[in-house]
């Protein structure tokens, strides 16, 4: 009977306290899951994304044959920033409207969890719509020849796009728990992430239009790092308070 | 620590440094001998005004980390109180820097570093009164609000080290890792200016708590008679 205890106990004491690691990819896989089912929100996001860069072509078409080179790195952030705003609105909406967040929460999961959790389920949303957005866009803007300034363009892509989801999912969590709800998120994350903007279209726009120059691509990368390193820390700090009780 | 000063002395105190700060401005200060010429007189007060935006928003944050830590609602309204000077003070600056921008480079709007960080910081702030606006019950406003206010407070000196990518503007770089860049005379208004400035800060912020302290008891009045 002791040792019956004792192996209860035991498979109590592996089976009850789940890993942090193991609840973190829980809840990525449940978000994931639940846009895979229904793909609303992937196919809106890839078509906005596409008819935004059409429609970025006919109002910068003024004249023509006008080079639109310089504008190319404006055009492809604005149009994902935008992108950005839709989907996480629409990702708290449903946690919220279904109650969803409050059984999340009623779970013991640590709350630092939850914000990288939804923050890697955000980025890997805005990856898949810049896996159709970035080549389609070089067809339709970039005319010289790429393809070896392809890593650096990347790399200049994850960087933006986890300081964008990291502020994106502490602010979103903020508003989506206010009355105006979905329409407080832009003005609450667009003061924030000029900086972002700043750097990621100017580094995008130095590597299309003028091929990858070290010294000033260099400066916008390590931008970049320190932006992402210093509001994952910040978001991280504060996501308890946020994510309420 | 609340009684130490009278309030009616901290606002002579803040008006004596002031009108010192400009008549010494005026009339000891030499004129500028570079580009700026007499233009350069607005100086005295821009870059104390700036200055004090930045300290109002620097206690808004400590104000705003003391209330998530104690939850304490009186760390909330001092935050608030400083957000709502700081952006007073920075809308102030961005007037105060168009002025001088058309005197000294006719232009009104240079999308220059400095004046470029203001706007997106009045933006920023701006963003903090309007969440405050959105949520109804009062510890869960502060909290949000404490939030923001600590991540908005990051963010000023990361956009202003991110509008150095940007082309370069005209603002003239007074004091920098080398020094002043100010002669002794012209430092001397500087300096009474900037504490003129600071002891209006204390003056407001003092006066606006204990508006905001009433306010909250006549909440409570009301609600105790059943209003």
């Amino acid at each position: 009977m002791n040792s019956q205890r004792g192996g209860a106990i035991d498979q109590g004491a592996a089976g009850a306290p789940v890993r942090g690691w193991a609840q973190f990819k829980a809840i990525v896989r449940k978000d994931l899951i639940r846009e895979l089912r229904t793909r609303d929100m992937i196919v809106s996001m890839i078509l906005f994304v596409l008819l935004a860069m059409v429609i970025f072509h006919y109002a910068f078409s003024v004249k023509e044959g006008a080079d639109l080179t310089y504008f190319t790195g404006g055009m492809l952030w604005v149009t994902f920033i935008f992108a950005m705003l839709l989907g996480l609105n629409r990702s708290f909406a449903q946690e919220k409207d279904e109650h969803c967040l409050d059984g999340l929460l009623l779970c013991p999961v640590d709350r630092v969890t939850i914000f990288l959790a939804k923050t890697v389920g955000n980025l890997v949303f805005l990856l898949i719509i810049q896996a159709v957005a970035v080549p389609v866009f070089t067809l339709f803007f970039i005319e010289r020849s790429y393809l070896g300034d392809v890593l650096p363009f990347l790399i200049v892509l994850l960087l933006a796009d986890v300081g964008i989801c990291a502020l994106g999912t502490l602010l979103a969590t903020i508003s989506m728990n206010t009355r105006s709800r979905d329409l407080l998120l832009p003005i609450l994350l667009l003061p924030l992430i000029v900086p972002v903007l700043i750097a990621a279209t100017g580094a995008t726009t130095l590597i299309f239009a003028e091929g990858a120059g070290l010294a000033d691509l260099l400066a916008r990368v390590l931008f970049l790092l320190g932006f992402d390193a210093v509001f994952l820390v910040a978001a991280w700090g504060t996501y308890d308070f946020a994510i309420g009780e | 620590m609340k009684k130490l000063v009278s309030a009616p002395a901290l606002f002579i105190g803040a008006g004596v440094f002031l009108i010192t700060g400009l008549m010494l401005a005026f009339w000891y200060s030499p004129v500028d001998s570079s580009s700026m010429g007499f233009s350069q007189k607005i100086f005295y007060y821009h870059v104390p005004i700036a200055e004090t935006a930045l300290v109002a928003f620097g206690i808004a944050f400590v104000a705003a980390v003391a209330y998530l830590r104690t939850q304490d609602l009186k760390w909330d309204r001092l935050s608030y109180v400083s957000v709502r000077l700081g952006l007073l003070f920075s809308i102030l600056v961005m007037i105060t820097g168009m002025i001088w921008g058309k005197a000294a480079w006719d232009t009104w709007w240079a999308w220059e570093p400095r004046l470029t960080t203001f706007l997106l910081v009045c933006f920023l702030y701006a963003a903090y009164w309007v969440l405050r606006s959105v949520v109804d019950e009062e510890q869960r406003r502060a909290t949000y609000a404490a939030v923001f206010a600590i991540i908005a407070f990051i963010n000023v000196p990361i956009t202003f080290f991110a509008t150095r990518f940007l082309p370069e503007g005209l603002h003239p770089v007074v004091i920098s890792a080398g020094g002043t860049g100010m002669e002794g005379s012209m430092f001397v208004s500087f300096f009474i200016s900037m504490i003129g400035m600071t002891l209006l800060l204390v003056a407001l912020t003092r006066r606006d708590l204990a508006i905001e302290n009433l306010k909250d008891r006549v909440t409570d009045l009301k609600t105790s008679l059943g209003g």
